[in-house]
């Protein structure tokens, strides 16, 4: 009785150091945002508890409603376009090839550099007389060199674009080693059946690949909806808040117009927004795992 | 009777031409810093010698060796910590099964839902009171506390395939449990500490939102804040010298990446499944 006592007791004490400092610097920070997001407060002052007025304002904020619809720009592309690229790549890379090794590498070269060096790089690419530009004026396609980081029109969807230079890698290869996790005798018994091609795919390799497809539909939404670095270091929101993400609109407000109650309210309504869209999209594929 | 796929030719072009699409900022980056003033801004003309002027700026304008330090004294202690706590966590949440550590482990599922945005606030306000703002404690301990809950669940995992017999015939030879895990069991969680390790590495090295808020003495800069900084005090007359610091930047970690492609890459997914 002793002894267990005492294992019971060193268990806890190898539990205590990360419970500690997940607790600490993880978890109380986010139950006192909570508080905070009803309150005004500027860092310096007491917080005035002033109900929900922080999150009325959210939606007359332009900075909050463009990043706002800019994010979910981002997620409907990350689905709509982004993964079924990722997902063909992967496809089309899960073969013998001489070149395997070198295409592995290069499709997931982009994933380790940083986006702030990916910003020193494609700032330059894109800006107006640069890389980008010049090509479309060498193939006498001047009428498309525009200024793709400073107009309205162009900055995001710039940014979505370059976003996908690490994205499709990344998503690519969580499907190819999904791929490759799945028994060959699966597709030799249905090709014994006579299934070929799109058929074999739709009915055998998409639904064996449902985990992974969970996976990287979960990855795309979180990492859309913290889309930061690339907005601040390339636009910085601009031009107007034509370019403005969530994240960043939530940075703004905290750290430029020190507005502590205010963004707090803009990052509880980024959380709850990326536990909601996240849980439907796990409720949504989890569902089709089973079904499988 | 082994299905041998051989892709078609004209697939594995396609593919070649694609991927050339991918590399090409990284060589772009790697050419810019090389490229001489006069020709710094023609798109098409590559660099006629290896013209060094940039790096050399690169090391007398910027304190590059600062940010070098700092980048790998947070990188290693933010990663060493997480594995030490983060590992002890995982194998008790797995080897007991008391209504608390179950309890644990689902409070730590919520670490992995909740987004740390929110939290950036109250966590400075908490800094400056526990006075370890502009700390590279601070750093550490927020990564720590970042990355121990998919620590801890990715242990716990790699602790299920760990005979048990091992500890209780360790237990009879009168080993504390506190020796006998860092002596028995741990060696035996390598490859959970080496998937941890080659895919989150990345994570601190590349991070440049935590240092940007929770830093600001030159001195105690990681590169990454520290090359946005020297690009926006360089303004639009050169960016060459911000060229060749992203590519010294880079360096280290490409260099990890071409020896630990295949563990990485491996390590994503079951770090993926398993978390």
């Amino acid at each position: 009785m002793g002894l267990q006592r005492k294992q019971y007791a060193t268990a806890i004490g190898f539990l205590a150091p990360a419970f500690a400092i997940f607790f600490v610097f993880f978890y109380f920070p986010f139950l006192q945002s909570v508080y905070y997001s009803f309150t005004e407060w500027n860092g310096l002052s007491a917080p005035r508890i002033i109900g929900l007025d922080n999150y009325k304002r959210l939606f007359d904020d332009p900075r909050m409603i463009d990043g706002l619809y800019n994010t979910l720009k981002m997620v409907v592309f990350g689905l709509l376009i982004q993964n079924p690229l990722a997902l063909l790549i992967a496809v089309l890379l899960n073969r013998k090839f001489r070149t395997r090794a070198f295409l592995r590498t290069a499709f997931y070269l982009p994933v380790i550099i940083s986006l702030v060096v990916a910003s020193v790089i494609f700032g330059q690419i894109l800006r107006y007389d640069g890389f980008v530009n010049g090509l479309l004026t060498a193939v006498g396609l001047d009428a498309f060199a525009v200024d793709w980081l400073g107009t309205v029109k162009f900055s995001f969807p710039s940014i979505i674009v370059l976003s996908q230079w690490q994205a499709i890698g990344y998503c690519a290869m969580i499907y190819l080693a999904g791929l490759q996790s799945i028994p060959p005798d699966m597709f030799e018994a249905a090709e014994i059946e006579g299934a070929r091609g799109f058929v074999l795919f739709r009915h055998i390799t998409f639904p064996m690949l449902m985990p992974a497809v969970s996976i990287v539909l979960f990855l795309t939404i979180v990492g859309a909806l913290r889309l930061f670095d690339l907005p601040y270091l390339l636009t910085g929101g601009g031009p107007g808040t034509s370019s403005y993400t969530l994240f960043l609109a939530v940075y703004n407000s905290a750290f430029v117009n020190q507005n502590f109650g205010y963004a707090t309210a803009g990052g509880i309504m980024l959380a709850v927004l990326i536990i909601l869209v996240a849980g439907l999209q796990m409720a949504i594929t989890r569902k089709r795992e089973v079904e499988l | 009777m082994q299905m041998e796929k051989k892709a078609p030719l004209f697939i594995e072009l396609i593919l070649i031409a694609v991927s050339l699409i991918f590399l090409f900022p990284v060589f772009f980056l790697v050419e810019m810093s090389f490229k001489e003033p006069g020709i710094f801004f023609d798109p098409f003309r590559l660099p006629n010698s290896l013209y060094l002027d940039y790096y050399r700026a690169a090391f007398t304008k910027m304190d590059f060796f600062t940010g070098l330090g700092n980048s790998l004294i947070i990188t290693i202690c933010g990663l060493g910590l997480t594995v030490i706590v983060g590992s002890m966590a995982g194998y008790v949440l797995t080897r007991r099964n008391e209504r608390l550590f179950r309890f644990i482990l689902l409070f730590f599922l919520t670490g992995m839902v909740i987004p740390a945005v929110g939290s950036i606030i109250p966590l400075f306000k908490m800094a400056i009171q526990l006075k370890l703002v502009n700390t590279r404690t601070l750093l550490v301990l927020l990564y720590t506390a970042q990355f121990v809950p998919f620590a801890s669940f990715l242990y716990s995992a790699f602790t299920k395939s760990i005979p048990k017999d091992l500890e209780e015939s360790a237990q009879i030879d009168g080993c504390g449990m506190f020796k006998m895990y860092w002596t028995i069991i741990f060696p035996l969680l390598m490859p959970a500490t080496g998937t941890f390790i080659i895919t989150h590495v990345y994570s601190i090295w590349n991070d440049f939102l935590t240092p940007l808020i929770f830093i600001n003495q030159a001195e105690k800069m990681t590169l990454m804040p520290q090359i946005v900084q020297f690009m926006f005090n360089q303004q639009s007359i050169n960016y060459g010298p911000v060229f060749a610091v992203s590519v010294l930047a880079v360096l280290p970690l490409v260099i990890l990446f071409v020896f630990t492609q295949k563990y990485m890459i491996k390590g994503l997914v079951l770090g993926s499944v398993k978390g």
